[in-house]
């Protein structure tokens, strides 16, 4: 991108197209220009631990999947060489490519430029370059990588040995204010050591694997049970230290690292150590302010609204992902999702006037036609052609029944490839489609397109897998493996002639939403999607709305909460899409993606509001303690009474001479396995309030780890500066509180650096609750076919991935409700899900899958069974004349098969998966020689 | 565990802060000032600890412990808080000289403090005595109009041994034709290590006295022997509000070197290591010129030592260390010999009179004398030139 | 990865005129995830990158926790 001019609705982008000296149209990504090629480089994507060419494909899995030419080669450097020109056999490389200015014009701008990797050398302290055997966490995952140097074996650099004694070295790069590191925590790297631990255990089972750290910041949903699963695994320690990596061992080449130990130094040899480095700022991230007009904080991040962090200080300029800030992957989808839901509000008016739908041929009526197969066998590249011998697999295919065309291909999936495939369905009338490649987890939906494009039913489309389930597994064996892509080629093939063709369900959508909960999340969907035009009904259980925000003042960055809530409330009354009804009750819901029925109950009267999203933001509350007093001692009280009095004013606090906030009262604990990830700042938050009111107060915050996780660190050490202190206590020796004689509020807690038991006489003692699920989620769970996890709060459907959605189409989570959050977290999220939200209320009309279970209601006993068993709720009894039945919604079926398990009659059939498909394709597995026959010889053995 | 109640410590904790260690507060206690203490190599220490009982109060400054710290910078260096344990240890030690409580290993403090306080001289030797070492060569005493103090250290002035140092300088500057004085009996000890160790007001006296006679003098550049008086100079006079140039005399001959006022005629045929004196490279980032003037030495073979430039070893003589007792097997300058000796260097140089005086002992301890030569950077300068 | 399959079903979709609605700057995971919502609602949308292939850090990344599934 070489610049940005105009303004939000109008941007001219210029952009500058670097040559990759191939022709894109032409390249199929054969790589036999690869193989040829002379020049050896570093390879980028495996961290340079590895070679790679000149001219390559970026990494097995790039799109597009064609190759590029690295200004190493010879031909660009000193126009020698230019084999790979001859040896292409479609013309693809093409020397005189040059770089080429674009200009786009667009209405919004969303950034979305990622990270850059700390880089160790910056300094000498980590020995990175200086010693062999240290390398990075980022090394370390192409290390663990399949596709990575050494193909998934961890082998260190010195001697390409496996190391067995591995050390983590936590905060490179993170957590300090000595020059060339950054004073932000980054946020994900204790948890992706733990990872890479728990990899490591499943590399070497006897590894032993070392971390050494200062805080364990397991902050996130489930991080704590991950952090507890790592430390349980043999042969693992957590160090309290951060460390010196010391010398190398000149023979071994071994390293050696100090640590501090409350009982001293101790030297020790790792055969491997990796620096678990932090994240960067983007490397151009200056270049790009600069370009596209924005600004940057301090630490060279996109500097953001203060409760709006997707909005940059640039109108129509977006940033979603790390840019806004230190952050992990389900962050980075949900602010992409919440930066779309922006840019919507923005842009709503011009949605589809570019964009075109596809239009398909179309369908043949073939059902009844003699089957006629087509067969491609794929070569993956190398992946499949190196082990199984293709060729032959084609002349096997060729042989069977009904079989009128085999071919192999070098890629199937490519776009070339593909168009192939519709182009030999026309040209000779085929009806049933095999393709022998991969896994119909990549590419199904690519075939059934080439299906679908060629006029035929996209059922009619069967995958057999002869990579994961052969030449990657045998690659040792290849006659065997061969052998094997037969069978595999000829299962499908029992199965495909079976295959009927099958419909799809159009549905229409509902354009209204439904939002469940008045918290700060819930008003921010709602707003968000009314502002794109939408109908927003916006339930809330209490009087008014706000939720717990209504008890919060101050951010740690000492925003102003109040008047922010006041003006988000205003604006959602006064949006004349958004419908607001208060101390309300969800008396049922009913119906499926894009026609849901909702019964709300208020005041005395019921509503029933058909929607067609529905969004949960039910928010979350405080742990009630019942420790250290609470309760029985009026000086005692949770960080959110301490809150309130301070936001009152409350004169008395300023007559304190000492106070005490004990952390994770409720939280890390047997009951309520998780952090709740708010309360180390938010006790920060509080201690600096009260440093303000009167700067000589003593504060002790008694903690486990402190988990001020990305800028809020800066606070941590802010904190420290203003004199608060911070004292470590460990969960089997918890802190005591008591009253003295005298009616002193006394509390002991043990220092092990300091090897003494403290005691600290104070005024008021503030615990930091856990945050807990509101009551009653479940029923509302269950209400919207939504699921709650371990700990009450809501399951989303993929916690990487799909971090709003839930495994029911339609449903939607956000805020407190997912995990507790920050009030910025908790609105991106909220953005979020309005922009999932809007991919569906966008639509016309949704479509479902025609492979679904369906029930023979005259072979139907009304047993119930696939009623209880089914997870979607989409199986009910209907009354027919020969009384109940099961029926299967289509629409809420995801086509699990589960109910077909559990018909004691065979009723239920699940379509695309008969019963009569499955076992013809299991039956053509016994090939030329009868199983059964040797099963026999086996017991009679 | 020996329970203590934090609110008999208050005033203690006002206190320390008073000292002068303030930066305490930051410490988040992550150890690695522990991982990288030189001490933790030949006994337990624990500064990390000593950072946190200042920070509560709780320091025990009766103990010998908060008298360790060599200053040799390497905590400061890498805390990621930010914490300078150097001026923490120091707030404490000066607690300590207030109340007047030395162990048996820092007594030897109290004379040194009188001999300072005296004869502006650690060993309590003859103020008019200074200029002594200039008496077979032929040195200028400084007078107003001359580019050059030439500011030996006290080390170089009296020590036997280290004369030499001084002497080469001189060699080094006469011949290259520098405009040089020394002031001799008008100069005191630049104050450096009395400060570490506690005694600010001795400083402040010694520090005022050698800036008047400066300023009487006409004094405006200073060269250095001593990284330490480099760094005082340097670094500490300007809370007086003086601003002398000043060059350590490694930066000096680097100078003369590239200028080509300096030629090297002869060679130097030894495998020489190159030790970096805490107070030039660490505190003061001077790296690169004491090895530029080896490099430039024909014949020389420079060896790195194990632990080099940022992460040097220290010789164990700052902080005051230098005058007070430390056992045998406890002396840094011991392990540093040893590493001269595996890398195979013949020569071990290095550019400060404390590093010198604790190696030349180390190489008697260590029976290294037919081994191990220690130099000043200048001595083999002045033997080539 | 499923990610990126779904990216190229929509690819055809937003093709044409240089004229489009949004830009999305950074093909890593958050830029895919931005382009594929906002092409699934029927925005033009360019997809612009640095790098010669999609995926950004997570498609080096080996596994992801705390699921420990496949990255790529």
């Amino acid at each position: 991108m070489e610049g940005v001019s105009g303004e939000v609705g109008d941007f001219k982008v210029t952009l500058l197209k670097k040559a990759r000296y191939i022709r894109e149209d032409k390249c199929t990504g054969c790589t036999t220009c690869v193989e040829y090629c002379p020049v050896m480089v570093p390879d980028p994507f495996n961290q340079e631990i590895g070679k790679s060419k000149a001219v390559h494909i970026y990494f097995s899995q790039a799109i597009p999947l064609i190759t590029y030419i690295d200004q190493s080669c010879l031909y660009l450097k000193e126009k020698k060489c230019g084999i790979c020109e001859t040896v292409c056999e479609n013309d693809a490389i093409d020397f005189r490519q040059k770089d080429q200015l674009d200009q786009i014009n667009v209405g919004a701008i969303i950034l979305a430029p990622g990270f850059e990797p700390y880089d160790p050398r910056v300094v000498t302290e980590y020995k990175y370059g200086i010693f062999g055997n240290v390398v990075t966490s980022m090394d370390f995952e192409r290390l663990l990588s399949s596709t990575g140097p050494y193909e998934g074996e961890i082998r260190r650099p010195s001697d390409q040995r496996h190391p067995h004694k591995i050390a983590w070295v936590q905060c490179v790069g993170s957590r300090r204010v000595t020059p060339g590191n950054n004073s932000y925590c980054s946020a994900v790297c204790c948890t992706y050591t733990q990872k890479q631990v728990i990899l490591t255990k499943d590399h070497d089972s006897s590894a032993e694997c070392t971390v050494f750290h200062n805080d364990i910041r397991s902050y996130g949903k489930d991080f704590e049970r991950f952090y507890e699963r790592a430390k349980n695994l043999s042969g693992i320690r957590f160090i309290r230290s951060y460390v010196t990596i010391s010398r190398e061992d000149p023979v071994t080449k071994n390293v050696f690292i100090r640590y501090a130990t409350p009982n001293g130094v101790v030297e020790e040899d790792f055969d491997l150590v990796v620096l678990s480095v932090g994240l960067n700022p983007p490397k151009y991230s200056k270049e790009l302010a600069q370009k596209l007009g924005i600004e940057l904080e301090e630490h060279g991040f996109s500097k953001t609204e203060p409760f709006n962090l997707i909005q940059t200080s640039r109108p129509g300029v977006f940033v979603s992902g790390t840019f806004q800030g230190p952050t992990d992957i389900p962050e980075s989808v949900f602010t992409a999702s919440g930066a779309v839901s922006q840019t919507g509000q923005l842009l709503k008016h011009r949605k589809g006037k570019l964009a075109t739908e596809r239009v398909y041929p179309e369908e043949k009526e073939v059902a009844k036609e003699e089957p006629k197969v087509g067969v491609f066998v794929c070569h993956c590249g190398a992946n499949i052609g190196r082990v199984v011998n293709v060729p032959e697999v084609v002349e096997y295919a060729s042989k069977l029944p009904h079989v009128v065309h085999a071919q192999e291909q070098l890629f199937s999936c490519s776009t070339d490839s593909a168009k192939q495939i519709t182009d030999v369905i026309k040209e000779k009338g085929l009806n049933r489609v095999i393709v022998a490649a991969c896994t119909p987890r990549t590419h199904e939906p690519t075939f059934r397109d080439s299906l679908r494009e060629a006029g035929l039913n996209q059922y009619f489309f069967e995958f057999a897998n002869i990579r994961e389930h052969c030449s990657w597994v045998h690659s040792m064996e290849k006659e065997e493996a061969t052998k094997k892509a037969k069978d595999l080629v000829r299962m499908s093939w029992a199965r495909a002639v079976r295959l009927e063709p099958l419909g799809e369900y159009e549905l229409q959508v509902n354009k209204t939403a439904l939002v469940v909960g008045g918290g700060v999340a819930g008003m921010t969907t709602a707003l968000s999607l009314a502002k794109q035009g939408h109908e927003v009904y916006l339930v809330e259980r209490e009087k008014e709305l706000g939720g717990i925000v209504r008890r919060l003042h101050y951010t740690l960055e000492g925003l102003d909460v109040q008047g922010f809530l006041r003006d988000l409330i205003k604006e959602v009354y006064a949006h004349p899409l958004v419908h607001v009804i208060t101390n309300a009750r969800i008396l049922n819901a009913t119906g499926y993606v894009g026609n849901f029925v909702t019964r709300v109950q208020s005041d005395g009267f019921v509503k029933e509001i058909k929607h067609g999203a529905t969004i949960l933001a039910t928010g979350a509350t405080e742990y009630r303690p019942k420790e250290y007093l609470y309760g029985q001692d009026p000086r005692v009280m949770t960080n959110l009474e301490l809150e309130e009095r301070l936001a009152k004013g409350d004169e008395s606090l300023k007559d304190l001479n000492t106070v005490v906030m004990i952390q994770c009262v409720g939280s890390r604990n047997e009951e309520r396995n998780y952090c709740s990830r708010i309360c180390c700042s938010q006790s920060i938050k509080n201690a600096l309030k009260l440093k303000e009111l009167r700067p000589d107060v003593d504060i002790y915050i008694l903690f486990r780890d402190i988990r001020t996780y990305g800028f809020r660190e800066d606070y941590y050490r802010l904190a420290s500066d203003k004199g608060i202190r911070f004292i470590r206590y460990e969960p089997q020796s918890p802190p005591l509180v008591g009253v003295t004689d005298e009616g002193t509020l006394r509390v002991t807690v043990e220092d092990e650096i300091l090897g003494n038991q403290l005691e600290i006489d104070t005024d008021l003692l503030s615990l930091a609750v856990a945050v807990v699920a509101p009551e009653g989620v479940e029923e509302t769970a269950l209400k919207f076919n939504a699921t709650v996890g371990l700990d009450n709060f809501y399951k989303e459907a993929h916690v990487k991935l799909r971090p709003v959605d839930f495994g029911t189409d339609g449903v939607f989570v956000c805020g407190s409700a997912h995990y507790p959050k920050h009030i910025q977290e908790v609105i991106n999220q909220a953005y979020g899900a309005a922009g999932r939200a809007m991919t569906l209320l966008s639509k016309e009309t949704v479509t479902a899958s025609g492979a679904v279970a369906l029930v023979d209601q005259n072979a139907c006993i009304s047993c119930g069974a696939c009623i209880t068993v089914c997870n979607y709720g989409a199986i009910s009894f209907e009354e027919t004349p020969k009384g109940k039945k099961a029926r299967v919604n289509p629409v809420l079926c995801k086509g699990d098969g589960l109910c077909t398990t559990k018909c004691p009659t065979g009723a239920v059939q699940l379509q695309h998966f008969k019963d009569g498909q499955i076992m013809a394709q299991l039956d053509a597995a016994k090939g030329e020689t009868d199983i059964l026959a040797e099963l026999d010889r086996a017991v009679g053995e | 565990m020996e329970s203590v109640n934090l609110s008999e410590y208050k005033e203690i904790v006002e206190a320390i802060k008073e000292s002068g260690a303030k930066t305490q507060r930051y410490c988040f206690q992550c150890g690695l000032c522990d991982t990288t203490c030189p001490w933790n190599r030949v006994r337990d220490f624990s500064i990390r600890r000593i950072v946190r009982q200042a920070s509560f109060g709780l320091a025990e400054i009766e103990n010998e412990e908060i008298w360790r710290c060599t200053t040799c910078g390497k905590c400061p260096q890498r805390c990621p808080r930010g914490v300078n344990q150097i001026e923490v240890g120091v707030g404490l030690r000066r607690l300590a000289t207030q109340y007047g409580v030395f162990p048996n290993p820092v007594k030897p403090i109290k004379t040194i403090a009188a001999g300072l306080v005296a004869q502006g001289n650690p060993f309590g030797e003859d103020r008019t005595k200074r200029a002594n070492w200039t008496q077979e060569i032929d040195v200028p005493p400084f007078e107003e109009g001359i580019e050059y103090l030439y500011f030996p250290c006290c080390y170089p002035s009296y020590d036997k041994r280290l004369k030499r140092v001084a002497m080469a300088t001189a060699k080094i500057l006469s011949a290259t034709e520098t405009q040089f004085g020394v002031i001799g009996e008008g100069e005191n000890c630049c104050g450096e290590s009395i400060r570490k160790a506690g005694d600010e007001e001795l400083f402040r006296r010694l520090a005022k006295e050698n800036i008047k006679n400066f300023i009487d003098a006409g004094v405006k550049k200073i060269i250095a022997t001593s990284p330490h008086c480099y760094h005082t100079f340097k670094n500490e006079y300007p809370e007086f509000r003086v601003n002398f140039e000043i060059l350590h005399v490694t930066q000096y001959l680097f100078g003369l070197l590239e200028e080509g006022k300096l030629k090297i005629k002869g060679q130097y045929n030894r495998r020489v290591a190159y030790h970096d004196p805490c107070y030039l490279g660490r505190h003061n980032d001077i790296y690169e010129e004491p090895r530029e003037v080896l490099k430039r030495i024909p014949g020389l073979t420079l060896l790195e030592l194990p632990d080099f430039r940022e992460d040097s070893l220290c010789c164990g003589g700052g902080g005051g260390r230098i005058w007070m007792e430390t056992p045998k097997e406890e002396r840094f300058s011991n392990l540093r010999l040893q590493q001269a000796v595996e890398v195979g260097a013949e020569v071990l140089v290095t550019a400060c009179p404390y590093c010198i005086t604790n190696f030349e002992d180390g190489r008697v301890v260590l029976n290294l004398e037919d081994k191990l030569q220690i130099k000043d950077i200048t001595e083999i300068v002045e033997e080539v030139m | 990865m499923a990610k990126v399959i779904e990216l190229r079903q929509l690819h055809r979709l937003v093709t044409g005129k240089k004229y489009g609605d949004v830009m999305v700057l950074g093909g890593g995971i958050s830029g895919i995830q931005a382009s594929l919502d906002l092409a699934n609602q029927g925005f033009k949308v360019y997809l612009v990158e640095r790098a010669p292939s999609i995926g950004g850090h997570m498609a080096q990344l080996d596994k992801t926790f705390p699921t420990n599934e496949c990255s790529t």
